[in-house]
């Protein structure tokens, strides 16, 4: 399978739970397993190959200037992760499904699980550091929605801040890393930044690149002093702890240490900042996590504690450390997954996760019991099982390391660490699973269904095998990940359980004695760490978000204080200063003699021009009545469009006149809710200022103007291209329309997206408004004229009645006719637009709204949807996006004629335009909702009550 | 194009112009809005409408061909003209006039326009329709 298809697959699959959710969950749980299923049996048929020493590549250009190429690889190391991944994930997906109650909505669950399932590949898979920056960044943002997946929850929602803010501004100091890093060793592909370590390492960016991107794997990674942000993410549910904090997100920063390693590790820099992170990390996590109450807090911190201990042992720069870090990330995978799945059931069941209040529980939920201590004690290191090993091999590499000058000193922190990580091991078997019960049950707690146990089992009974057959059940991944990782200079290496008495036997026995003799002055040891514990991280960190929210607020507020006649004065002056700028700076055209350039001047644009001058010296005089200025900006509006017809600009006369009437009903509903009259509010001063920078802007766009009409261009323009191929090449004699769908389809696209997020934005906001106190205020609202007694006058119902056909058959003549004379899509959805708002005028609001079928946001997605699969059509031709094709059918009985797949791209232009105006019309009208403003007929003086009198007289 | 067609084509052009100017003068000089209201009915109905005329005889004579542009135009106007008068008259009612200064509507039922919408279920009750009849003030 390709390596495309691999990466590509959760980020297909996450669409269909969210679609299928309705059928039911185990359709959504089932397609997502399936897509993982498909994407893990992927990887695995390449496993062999990638077991013999080779990596399977997968290449294509995506912005080759930039160095920015969609390179995918499977090495050893991305074999060992992607296995995690799709593996744990396979196990997640089954999980999630019985701990999710009915409340929770699954389709969304699985959907982001499976992007950020996907973005996790990604990273894995890239050989491309920019490449696998983008999936980085995907991996913070989706963990952000997945940690804040209960959004109902105050915690959730901070968590997921906390943990956004951190691994994002990890993910910036990465991002310069990287490309320093890429800078150093000329080129941006992650093969070859491996096999140029020594010039790496001689540059002289080699020390910020180093700075920045352990800072972002730190980040990623939880360690010291960016680590408190994993603890508030278990504010996630369990089966979002077990899958970021065991297998994927947090082993990203590992992943990305590891992956870079032959590059960056080796120096004394390295070792010094990431051996000791690792250490304090490690040590830290690890007394912390015996005094969490909260089962997932325990957790937390123990995984911070582990984390600490493989970015400890890749800061060693050994090999063998190399070997070690990765075989405790296997390890560590598996029985902490198993463990948050145990805490996962614990609370399901019982309906706590504070270790105060449980206890006791190996009576009621005997296999759950067993799941949870065979995963603790191997995350206690307990032989055999796989914890045991990894640790051994941990414990050895410190034994044999001098750390800041000192022998004594790594063997002696690490063996401290592994003591706490037995005692909290230790009480999570102890205090939850053994002793008296402590919780008062209605119903005594009990395993749950076998489904929901089976995936942390299959965990737990892996850890088991690992460590009673390491070498057969791991030990080739592990030769070939750390194969990956070192370049080819691991050790040969052999596992197995024991390895002789040795330094880390007797350090791992005395920690295991240690462990459990803390775990028994477990209480005075907790008063004692009350006292002596490190303020907690979170105030500091909601300060810090505070004190630069604030900040913010006051530049912004000092910048931009809303007042919109200072931003549009502030505006016209820069503009109009830097036109005074580059006309004085010189290089432009000389001008011609004005009347010779212009010619004589007909009399009927001088009665526009008379007409149009008028009514803006009007609307400037008369500006504070709202009503008259709007009819003078419609008369404005109507000169343009005259002035665009007169100029043999057909189209954008007819673009222009539906724009105005849709816009001069939209400034009327707006007008509703303003008084009629504006107050004159600023001083005399003020007034003057506004005058000179009006002038300023007035009379530099008119000297603009007039600089273009008589002037030359500089180069030739490009109408020249455009006619002459319009035809030929494009299949339309509209030369404007043939611009809009072909020549600059792309442009119309981004411009049809634009136009659709506008309006959902202003429906978004009006959503917000009107779920505020503002409702209120409005419900109450007098109007300040009385209302009409008939609103809807049977006349203008009738009329626009007669209308509607007859608009929507112009619509679809001026749609059809698009390509080859004045019209298209634009202007098709404008009219069509007008002939609804027609009915919503005449009949009301509620009347036609209980009409419309289809929400007019389907309408904008479908319109976006259909330009951008037409756009794709042409790539199955070998045309790049939005080539366009026509041809000529003759059909019996019809003349000739063409057809264009332009006409499906302005198809897509015609919803978007239509949805996007109804969606604001709609949202905007809703302010004017009042109770009893709705009536039952269409027109409020409604023919059947006289009849119904007429009834009631003749009885 | 013949000569009586010609002299067709100009007399319904003098026509259109004749109402047309005179509608327009009315416009000017009628002493108050519904009055005003009723002139440019006579530019809009004969006015237009003479210009339409001569403007598909022209086509039909001169061109040789029938032309259904103004037929359009017409039903347009048909469908335009009444709504604004309608509109201008119920706005100049609702604004200016109270139920007093009216005369009786014939049947018993009264303005459309000035009844209240929160005074009266829709489903009309003669008497309290009578009542919403009376002026709104300043509500």
């Amino acid at each position: 399978m390709s390596l495309f298809l691999i990466a590509a697959l959760p980020f297909l699959g996450a669409v269909l739970p969210a679609l299928l959710v309705r059928a039911s969950r185990n359709a959504a749980a089932g397609t997502a397993a399936g897509a993982t299923a498909l994407a893990l049996i992927g990887v695995l048929t390449h496993a062999p190959a990638v077991m013999r020493g080779e990596v399977p590549m997968a290449r294509a250009p995506w912005v080759p200037s930039l160095g920015l190429n969609a390179n995918l690889m499977l090495d050893g190391l991305g074999l060992l992760f992607a296995l995690l991944i799709l593996g744990i994930g396979l196990l997640i997906i089954l999980y999630a499904r019985f701990y999710l109650t009915r409340r929770d909505p699954m389709g969304k669950f699985y959907a982001l699980l499976l992007l950020f399932q996907g973005a996790m590949l990604g990273i894995v898979l890239s050989d491309n550091i920019l490449m696998l920056l983008i999936f980085w960044e995907l991996t913070s943002l989706s963990s952000f929605l997945l940690i804040g997946y209960w959004n109902h929850l105050p915690e959730g929602r901070q968590g997921a801040r906390m943990a956004l803010t951190v691994t994002g501004a990890g993910g910036l100091a990465m991002i310069a890393g990287a490309l320093l890093l890429g800078q150093a060793a000329g080129s941006m592909e992650l093969s070859d930044i491996i096999a140029r370590r020594e010039a790496v390492q001689a540059s002289e960016l080699y020390l910020p690149a180093l700075i920045l991107i352990l800072a972002g794997c730190f980040a990623k990674s939880a360690q010291f002093p960016f680590h408190f942000w994993l603890p508030h993410a278990m504010a996630a549910p369990t089966p979002v702890s077990a899958y970021l904090h065991s297998a994927t997100m947090v082993k990203a920063g590992l992943f990305l240490m590891a992956r870079l390693w032959p590059a960056l590790a080796g120096t004394d820099a390295w070792f010094l900042l990431a051996a000791s992170v690792g250490l304090i990390t490690m040590v830290l996590g690890a007394v912390t996590a015996l005094f969490k109450d909260d089962l997932k807090g325990l957790l937390a911190y123990s995984t911070v504690s582990h984390l600490g201990l493989v970015t400890f042992l890749l800061g060693l720069g050994t090999p063998a450390g190399a070997v070690a870090a990765v075989f405790h990330i296997i390890n560590h995978a598996t029985f902490k997954a198993a463990l948050f799945m145990t805490a996962g059931i614990v609370d399901h069941e019982t309906g706590t996760r504070d270790i105060r209040r449980l206890g006791g529980l190996a009576a009621f939920m005997p296999v759950t019991f067993l799941i949870g201590a065979v995963a603790a004690l191997s995350m206690a290191g307990v032989p055999p099982l796989n914890g045991f090993l990894s640790k051994e091999m941990m414990l050895h590499e410190a034994a044999h390391t001098a750390w800041l000058g000192s022998e004594l000193a790594l063997p002696v922190l690490a063996g401290l660490a592994a003591l706490f990580s037995a005692a909290y091991s230790f009480r999570f078997v102890a205090h939850v699973f053994l002793g008296k019960p402590r919780l008062a049950h209605a119903e005594p707690p009990h395993d749950p269904v076998v489904w929901f146990w089976l995936p942390p089992a299959i965990l737990a009974s892996l850890t088991v095998l690992i460590g009673l057959f390491p070498q057969s059940m791991a030990g080739e991944l592990v030769r070939a990940a750390a194969g990956a990782v070192t370049a080819g200079a691991a050790p040969e290496i052999k596992l197995k359980l024991w390895h002789g008495v040795n330094e880390a036997l007797m350090i791992s026995a005395a920690a295991l004695a240690g462990g459990a003799a803390a775990l028994a002055l477990h209480g005075p040891l907790a008063r004692v760490w009350a006292v002596v514990a490190p303020p907690a991280a979170k105030r500091a960190f909601d300060a810090l978000v505070g004190a630069a929210t604030a900040a913010a607020r006051r530049l912004t507020d000092a910048l931009h204080d809303g007042d919109f006649g200072r931003s549009a004065a502030i505006f016209s002056v820069f503009a109009a200063g830097l036109g005074a700028w580059a006309w004085t700076a010189g290089g432009a055209a000389p001008l011609g003699a004005f009347p010779a350039a212009l010619g004589p001047t007909p009399p009927i644009p001088l009665i526009g021009w008379v007409c149009l001058v008028t009514a803006t010296l009007t609307l400037t005089a008369l500006h504070r009545h709202r009503l008259l200025a709007l009819v003078l900006i419609g008369v404005t509006g109507l000169m343009v469009s005259l002035t665009f017809s007169y100029f043999s600009a057909p189209d954008l006369a007819l673009t222009q006149i539906s724009v105005e009437v849709v816009s001069i009903i939209l400034l009327l509903l707006a007008l509703n809710f303003m008084p009629r009259e504006t107050p004159r509010e600023s001083s005399a001063a003020r007034r003057a200022r506004d005058l000179a920078a009006a002038a300023a802007a007035g009379l530099g766009v008119g000297a603009a103007i007039y600089a273009i009409l008589v002037g030359d261009f500089a180069f030739a323009p490009i109408s020249e291209f455009h006619l002459a191929n319009s035809k030929t090449g494009g299949g339309g004699e509209n030369v404007v329309n043939v611009i809009l769908v072909d020549f600059r389809g792309f442009d119309t696209f981004g411009e049809i997206t634009v136009l659709g997020i506008a309006a959902v934005l202003i429906y978004a906001l009006t959503e917000t408004i009107m779920a505020g106190p503002v409702r209120a205020r409005l419900l109450n609202r007098r109007p300040a004229e009385p209302q009409a007694g008939d609103a809807h006058p049977m006349m203008m119902v009738v009329a626009t009645r007669v209308l509607m056909p007859i608009a929507l058959t112009v619509a679809v003549y001026i749609f059809l006719r698009g390509h080859n004379a004045p019209g298209g899509g634009f202007i098709a959805g404008l009219i069509v637009s007008v002939a609804f708002v027609m009915q919503y005028m005449a009949s009301g609001f509620s009347w036609a709204a209980a009409r419309q079928r289809y929400p007019y946001h389907a309408f904008i997605g479908l319109g976006v949807l259909v330009a951008a699969a037409t756009g794709m059509g042409a790539w199955f031709n070998g045309k790049p996006f939005l080539t366009s094709d026509f041809g000529y059918v003759k059909l019996p009985g019809l003349e000739k004629f063409e057809l264009a797949t332009a006409a499906l791209f302005d198809l897509g232009v015609f919803l978007t335009v239509l949805g996007a105006v109804l969606l604001a019309l709609e949202s905007l009208a809703r302010y004017a909702w009042r109770p009893n403003i709705a009536s039952a007929h269409p027109m409020d003086i409604d023919p059947t009550r006289d009849e119904a009198a007429q009834r009631e007289e003749g009885r | 194009m013949s000569q009586a067609a010609e002299i067709l084509i100009a007399a319904s052009l003098a026509v259109g112009g004749v109402f047309g100017l005179v509608g327009s003068y009315g416009l000017i000089k009628l002493p108050n809005l519904v009055m005003r209201l009723h002139a440019p009915t006579k530019a809009t109905t004969l006015g237009v409408g003479g210009v339409l005329i001569a403007s598909m005889l022209h086509s039909w004579f001169a061109l040789g061909r029938f032309s259904v542009h103004e037929l359009l135009i017409t039903m347009f106007l048909f469908l335009t003209a009444p709504v604004t008068a309608h509109f201008i008259a119920k706005a100049h009612i609702h604004r200016r006039l109270s139920a007093r200064d009216l005369p009786a509507p014939q049947v018993d039922r009264g303005w459309a326009t000035l009844e209240r919408p929160e005074d009266g279920s829709p489903d009309g009750d003669p008497g309290e329709k009578a009542e919403g009849a009376q002026p709104g003030g300043g509500n």
